[in-house]
């Protein structure tokens, strides 16, 4: 069953056109991994599925409603939830109370007292068990990435959009996150990947659609994907044989 | 028993011992003016509280206590100074009115300018300036030459009229303050301070981020006129420029930034310690430096007590009520003031150099002080060795 499908959307900045007609689909329990060099549009494409950014044109129909109608906290409702390239938790907040505001709130409501016992169960799945009441100023980088984590999951969400999770780990902390991720398909979610490292996502995703100045330039499995000559160009730099 | 039952039967302990003050200043023939010096305090924790609800949880910073206030205190000087209502029927409209206008107000800033940070402080303030000019043009409210209230009559069972505005003051301070503590404690509450971190990540995560603005917006408005309209009658005589000055908005900010803004009992203990303090200045005949001592305090306290007052009294609880508790059973005994409020003000002033020590400093004297009695002492444990 199609999850997702997006189509024909752009989005511009002043005159910079950062989506220009993109049209994508995502399967229920599918993972999707969204590449293309810097700038093509990628992050731009995570803030208007998850309601960020409006979009000037197109559609995105999410288990049959209209995203780009509603408000990101409706979006929310719906069961789509995101990470942040850069981590913004809440930062007054300890790590509980992150997670807990995020459980309460989220796909279903929640009260307060439901919402702190399970937070914990959210946090020790992510392995910050050891953190469950630090405050967030104390927390490492990948610490934080968890915590962005913790806080999507905690939304109980069917989708989840990654934003580069994996950008600035170390090579041990990146080898976690890659079983992490596993574990969180486990459970039922579908996922849309946007990262950095090829091979991570090529090894995680069931389909990869390549962007490149805003436009989908190929899309299918990540082997015929990867050795297509158009994103070959893209990537190394050169025109686009077509083009 | 649960965090919340107890702070909730402690909250009902208070409200019963402060309704029954009046009778016990009776029965004591004490000054009355203890009265005027609690009812004082309740007014300011009130206005504090109900400013932290929209200021201190969801950090939209305001300006516009003074607008809501004014409204208050301006629809029952109409209704019951120049058009006869009875008093009490005009309580609830002015808190309505207030309330509305300030949804109103808040539907346009939020809704169709999606107002934030500076631009949001100054239109709220705007906001203030604008009722100001309407209420001095328009002779249907003021007209510029003001509303007497003397003639206003309080029914019978309050008691006089001193005790009277006493528990009228005291009960809206309890119901703004246990509004304040309940959302507080609540999804909204939650909802609020993710608000306050990061507006756009919590709109993200499925909080309805207009709704609850709105929610803290209403009920600031709300409380503000509430009480406004009951201190007409503590004005006695309504001018623009008494309602609509920058005095309620600036010392609301005071006391809240001083008390804590990040706790519910915050607003109250700025608003207890602030208004003691400037109003002891006044009667000690020194109100021309009060400002100066007011300014002076308050650039020391905020600088080294960053998460205000309440939070670094409850992390040195121990201290804070010895210290406090103290020093009124010395001052008392030993007769040192003349009224029972000086004693408490003094107390007060006594316990502050502690709270201002810095955490690091104060580390090292927690830690210094317990191991006296431990054997740390090197040669007692060499002794031991051998």
């Amino acid at each position: 069953m199609t999850l997702l499908q997006c189509s024909g959307i752009s989005k511009r900045f002043g005159g910079i056109r950062a989506l220009d007609g993109v049209a994508l689909g995502l399967e229920e329990g599918e993972i999707l991994g969204l590449v293309g060099p810097n700038g093509s549009g990628k992050s731009t494409l995570i803030n208007v599925l998850s309601g960020f950014y409006p979009a000037n044109e197109g559609a995105v129909v999410f288990d049959g409603t209209d995203v780009l109608a509603i408000n990101p906290n409706q979006i929310a409702g719906l069961g789509i939830a995101r990470t942040f390239q850069i981590p913004r938790p809440f930062s007054t907040m300890t790590v509980r109370e992150n997670v807990a505001v995020s459980y309460m709130f989220g796909r279903r409501e929640h009260g307060l007292d439901e919402a702190r016992h399970a937070a914990g169960e959210w946090i020790s799945f992510t392995g910050l068990g050891d953190a469950m009441d630090a405050d967030v100023s104390e927390l490492t980088l990948h610490q934080l990435k968890l915590l962005e984590l913790a806080r999507a999951l905690a939304t109980e969400p069917t989708l989840l959009l990654l934003d580069e999770v994996l950008a600035g780990l170390n090579p041990t902390e990146i080898e976690e996150s890659i079983g992490m991720i596993r574990r969180i398909h486990e459970r039922g979610i579908s996922l849309v990947i946007v990262e950095h490292v090829l091979r991570v996502v090529t090894s995680l995703s069931d389909r990869i659609v390549v962007l490149d100045q805003g436009h989908v330039i190929a899309s299918g499995e990540p082997d015929e994907v990867m050795s297509d000559p158009a994103v070959v160009a893209a990537y190394l730099g050169g025109r686009k044989p077509d083009a | 028993m649960s965090s919340r039952a107890r702070t909730l039967i402690g909250f009902g302990i208070v409200a019963i011992l402060l309704a029954f003050v009046p009778n016990l200043v009776e029965a004591l023939d004490a000054p009355t003016f203890y009265l005027t010096f609690l009812f004082s305090i309740f007014f300011w924790a009130s206005q504090s509280s109900s400013w932290n609800i929209l200021t201190g949880y969801s950090g939209y910073f305001s300006f516009g206590q003074g607008a809501w206030f004014g409204i208050g205190v301006y629809t029952t000087g109409v209704l019951a100074g120049k058009e006869g209502w009875s008093f009490l029927a005009t309580l609830p409209v002015a808190g309505l009115v207030a309330g509305a206008f300030g949804l109103f107000i808040g539907f346009v800033v939020f809704r169709v300018r999606r107002l934030s940070g500076e631009i949001f402080a100054l239109t709220t303030l705007a906001v203030a300036f604008v009722l100001a000019s309407v209420a001095r043009i328009s002779s249907f409210i003021d007209g510029g030459i003001g509303i007497f209230m003397t003639g206003t009559e309080l029914p019978e069972f309050l008691g006089d009229s001193r005790t009277a505005i006493y528990r009228l003051i005291l009960l809206i301070a309890l119901l703004t303050v246990l509004s304040s503590y309940l959302i507080y404690e609540s999804r909204v509450g939650w909802g609020l301070f993710s608000i306050r971190d990061d507006e756009q990540v919590a709109n993200g995560l499925g909080v309805p981020t207009f709704r609850y603005k709105m929610i803290a917006l209403g009920t600031n408005a709300f409380f503000a006129g509430l009480m406004g309209a009951v201190w007409s009658l503590r004005i006695g005589f309504i001018t623009v420029e008494e309602v609509f000055n920058l005095r309620i908005p600036l010392f609301v900010i005071l006391m809240s930034i001083l008390g804590g803004m990040r706790h519910w009992m915050g607003p109250v203990v700025g608003a207890v310690i602030i208004f003691t303090l400037t109003d002891r200045l006044n009667s000690a005949g020194l109100q021309d430096f009060n400002q100066v001592l007011i300014g002076g305090l308050l650039i020391l306290l905020v600088l080294s007590v960053r998460e205000g007052i309440y939070l670094r009294m409850r992390k040195r609880w121990l201290a804070s009520a010895v210290i406090f508790f103290g020093s009124m059973i010395v001052l008392t005994l030993f007769e040192l003031t003349t009224s029972l409020v000086w004693t408490f003000s003094f107390a007060l002033l006594l316990t502050m150099p502690m709270l201002i020590l810095p955490d690091s400093l104060w580390a090292k004297l927690i830690r210094r002080s317990p191991s006296e009695d431990t054997p740390e002492d090197p040669s007692e444990i060499e002794v031991a060795a051998t």
